[in-house]
C-alpha cells in the first residue's frame, strides 16, 4: 500500500516532464501575406483633365481638335462609329448631349444650356444626384483622405469622377482580401466548408494539406 | 504520548521507504518546474522594464528612457531603426468614427491596413476589424459570417458590417481592469499601457463588441513586414501575454492624419474626425444622417456610429431587387 506514494510521485514526474517537452502546438498556420499593392487601390480611376486630351499616335490633342474637323450628327449613331470602347450604362441617361457640349467637345454642358469645365463636374452630376451632391459637399458621400483636420491642407476630396465612370457609374466589383484566421474567430458551430470546418479551433482536425489556412480557392 | 518515551531507531526498512518517497517528490517537483528550462530571454522582462512605471507616472525622463528602450528592443529582435513616440491628446479634440454601411463592400482591405500598420502578430493572426457578411434586412449580427469568400464583393444579396473598437464613452473594458492598465483619454481614445497589463483579459470579457485580442504566444511579424513608425500607446511590439486593440491608430490620428482603415477604404465607407468641430465630416454625418450604435441597450456610448444612406433600388441591384420580389417584401 505505501509503495503508491512513491509511485503516484514518478508517476506525476514522468507527465510533466512529457507534457513540458510536447510544448504547445497552435491550431493554425500562419496567415497569407498581403501585399500593399492589393491593399491600398488608390483612386479608383483616373479622371479626365481640364480639358480632357486624348493621345493620337505621337500627338496630344483636346477633343475639339478632332471634333471642330467632323461636326456630331444631331443624333449620335448608334452603335458608335467613334469611341467604341464606351460602355454607356449610366440608366436613363443615354444620351451623349445630356453632358458633354456638342458644339464644344472641351467643356460640358448643363441642363440650361450652361457649359462648364471638366472641372467642375460636381455640378453637372448634381443636377440629377442631389442629395448625393449634398452628401458630398458635407463630406458625408466619397472619400475624404490625407486629415481630418478641416481646411487641412493635406486633405483630399475626391471628385465624383475619381471614383466612378460617368458612362457606367455603378461602383465596380472587386477582389477581396483573405478571410480571418484568427484563433477564436468563426462561427463555432457552422457545418465543414470544402472538409474544413469553419470554427478554427476544429481546423487542426482537417486532413492535413484540406486546412491550408487561407480561404484560397476562389469559386 | 508520553515526550519521554526513547524514540526508536529507524529501521533498515523505514529508512529506504522514506528515502524513495522524498526522491521520487522531489523528481516530481524538479519535473513540475522542468518548464523554466524553456525560458527564452524575451519572455523575461528586462530589469528596466519590469521597474518601469505606469505610462501615466511616467516623467519626462522617464518617458525617454522607455522609448529609448523599445527601440533597442525593436532594433534587437528584427534589426529595423523604429521611430517610437509618446503621442499625447491634443486638446479640444474628440475623436468619432462614422461607417456608411449602405457603402461598405466588404472588401477587407481596412481590416489589412491596419494590421500592417499597427504591427499585429501574423502568426497568429491577430486582427482589430472584423467584417461580417449580413443577409439584406436583418442587423441581427448572429446571422453575420466573417469566412465568406467570393471572386468579388459586394454580393448582392449581402451587406457588410465591419466591426472594431467603438471607443466608448462608458467603457465596460477599462472599468474591469485589476490594474488600471487600460483607460481612456481625452480624446476618447481607450488606450493600454503593454507594459503595465497582466494579460488577466477580463476587459476582453468585458467588451461587447469583442473588439479585444490577446496574444497567446509571442506575436511574429517578419521584419519587412514591421512598421517602424511606433507610438508607445499605439502599435509599438506588444509581449506575449498581453492585450490589445484598436487605439483609432492614434500615432496618426493625434498629428492630424487618417487613420490606416479609412486610408485604405476604396468607397470612402468610412469617415473620421473630430466631432467637437461642428464643421468635421463626422459631425455632420450625426446631424445629417440616421445613425445607430451597435447594441446601444447595454449602455456603453460607443463613439463608433452606423449610418446608411436612402436609396431606392438600381440597376446594379438587379439581383436584391428579383429576391427582394420573391419574398414579397
Amino acid at each position: 500500500m505505501r509503495f503508491l506514494i512513491p509511485a503516484t510521485f514518478l508517476a506525476l514526474a514522468a507527465v510533466f516532464v512529457l507534457d513540458a517537452r510536447r510544448g504547445v502546438a497552435l491550431p493554425i498556420p500562419p496567415a497569407a501575406g498581403v501585399s500593399k499593392a492589393d491593399l491600398f487601390l488608390g483612386s479608383p480611376r483616373v479622371a479626365l483633365t481640364d480639358p480632357p486630351t486624348i493621345q493620337n499616335g505621337s500627338f496630344r490633342q483636346t477633343c475639339s481638335e478632332c471634333h471642330a474637323l467632323f461636326p456630331s450628327p444631331e443624333v449620335p449613331r448608334d452603335p458608335l462609329l467613334q469611341h467604341t470602347h464606351i460602355a454607356l450604362d449610366h440608366g436613363l441617361n443615354d444620351r451623349c448631349y445630356n453632358c458633354h457640349a456638342r458644339e464644344n467637345r472641351d467643356v460640358l454642358v448643363l441642363h440650361a444650356g450652361e457649359t462648364i469645365g471638366f472641372e467642375r463636374v460636381p455640378e453637372l452630376c448634381a443636377q440629377c444626384h442631389g442629395t448625393v451632391f449634398r452628401d458630398w459637399q458635407d463630406g458625408i458621400h466619397g472619400r475624404t483622405t490625407g486629415s481630418w483636420v478641416t481646411g487641412s491642407a493635406s486633405l483630399r476630396r475626391l471628385k465624383c469622377t475619381e471614383c466612378h465612370d460617368p458612362h457606367s457609374p455603378a461602383y465596380p466589383r472587386i477582389a477581396l482580401l483573405p478571410g480571418p484566421n484568427t484563433l477564436r474567430m468563426g462561427p463555432q458551430e457552422s457545418e465543414p466548408h470544402h472538409g474544413v470546418p469553419e470554427n478554427p479551433l476544429e481546423k487542426w482536425k482537417a486532413p492535413h494539406g484540406a486546412a491550408s489556412g487561407q480561404p484560397s480557392e476562389k469559386h | 504520548m508520553d515526550a519521554n518515551l526513547p524514540t526508536p531507531a529507524p529501521s533498515r526498512r523505514s529508512f529506504l521507504r522514506s528515502a524513495v518517497t522524498v526522491a521520487s517528490g522531489m523528481s516530481a517537483a524538479v519535473a513540475a518546474l522542468s518548464p523554466l528550462k524553456e525560458l527564452e530571454s524575451s519572455d523575461i522582462p528586462s530589469l528596466d522594464e519590469f521597474l518601469q512605471k505606469h505610462y501615466l507616472e511616467l516623467g519626462p525622463g522617464e518617458m525617454q528612457a522607455a522609448l529609448e528602450r523599445i527601440r533597442n528592443e525593436v532594433k534587437k529582435r528584427w534589426d529595423v531603426d523604429a521611430v517610437v513616440r509618446d503621442v499625447r491628446p491634443k486638446e479640444g479634440v474628440e475623436f468619432v468614427y462614422a461607417l456608411n454601411l449602405s457603402r461598405c463592400i466588404g472588401c477587407r482591405r481596412c481590416v489589412h491596413a491596419c494590421v500592417a500598420e499597427n504591427n499585429q502578430s501574423r502568426s497568429p493572426e491577430i486582427q482589430y476589424i472584423r467584417v461580417l457578411e449580413m443577409p439584406r434586412g436583418t442587423i441581427d449580427i448572429e446571422r453575420g459570417n466573417h469566412h465568406y469568400d467570393r471572386p468579388t464583393v459586394p454580393d448582392a444579396l449581402h451587406y457588410y458590417m465591419p466591426v472594431q473598437c467603438h471607443q466608448c464613452a462608458n467603457p465596460p473594458c477599462t472599468k474591469v481592469c485589476p490594474v488600471e492598465a487600460t483607460w481612456t483619454e481625452s480624446d476618447g481614445i481607450t488606450v493600454i499601457d503593454y507594459d503595465w497589463c497582466i494579460g488577466c483579459r477580463y476587459c476582453e470579457a468585458a467588451c461587447p463588441y469583442w473588439a479585444r485580442r490577446f496574444n497567446f504566444v509571442e506575436p511574429e511579424i517578419p521584419a519587412e513586414d514591421l512598421n517602424p513608425d511606433m507610438s508607445y500607446l499605439s502599435n509599438r511590439p506588444r509581449a506575449k501575454g498581453v492585450m490589445e486593440k484598436c487605439t483609432f491608430c492614434l500615432h496618426r490620428t493625434r498629428e492630424g492624419k487618417m487613420p490606416a482603415c479609412l486610408e485604405a477604404c476604396p468607397v470612402g465607407a468610412r469617415k473620421f474626425g473630430n466631432i467637437l468641430d461642428p464643421e468635421s465630416e463626422v459631425a455632420k454625418i450625426l446631424r445629417e444622417k440616421r445613425v445607430f450604435v451597435l447594441k446601444e441597450d447595454v449602455g456603453t456610448l460607443p463613439r463608433f456610429f452606423y449610418y446608411f444612406d436612402e436609396r431606392y433600388p438600381r440597376p446594379a441591384d438587379e439581383e436584391a431587387a428579383a429576391l427582394a420580389g420573391e419574398d414579397g417584401k
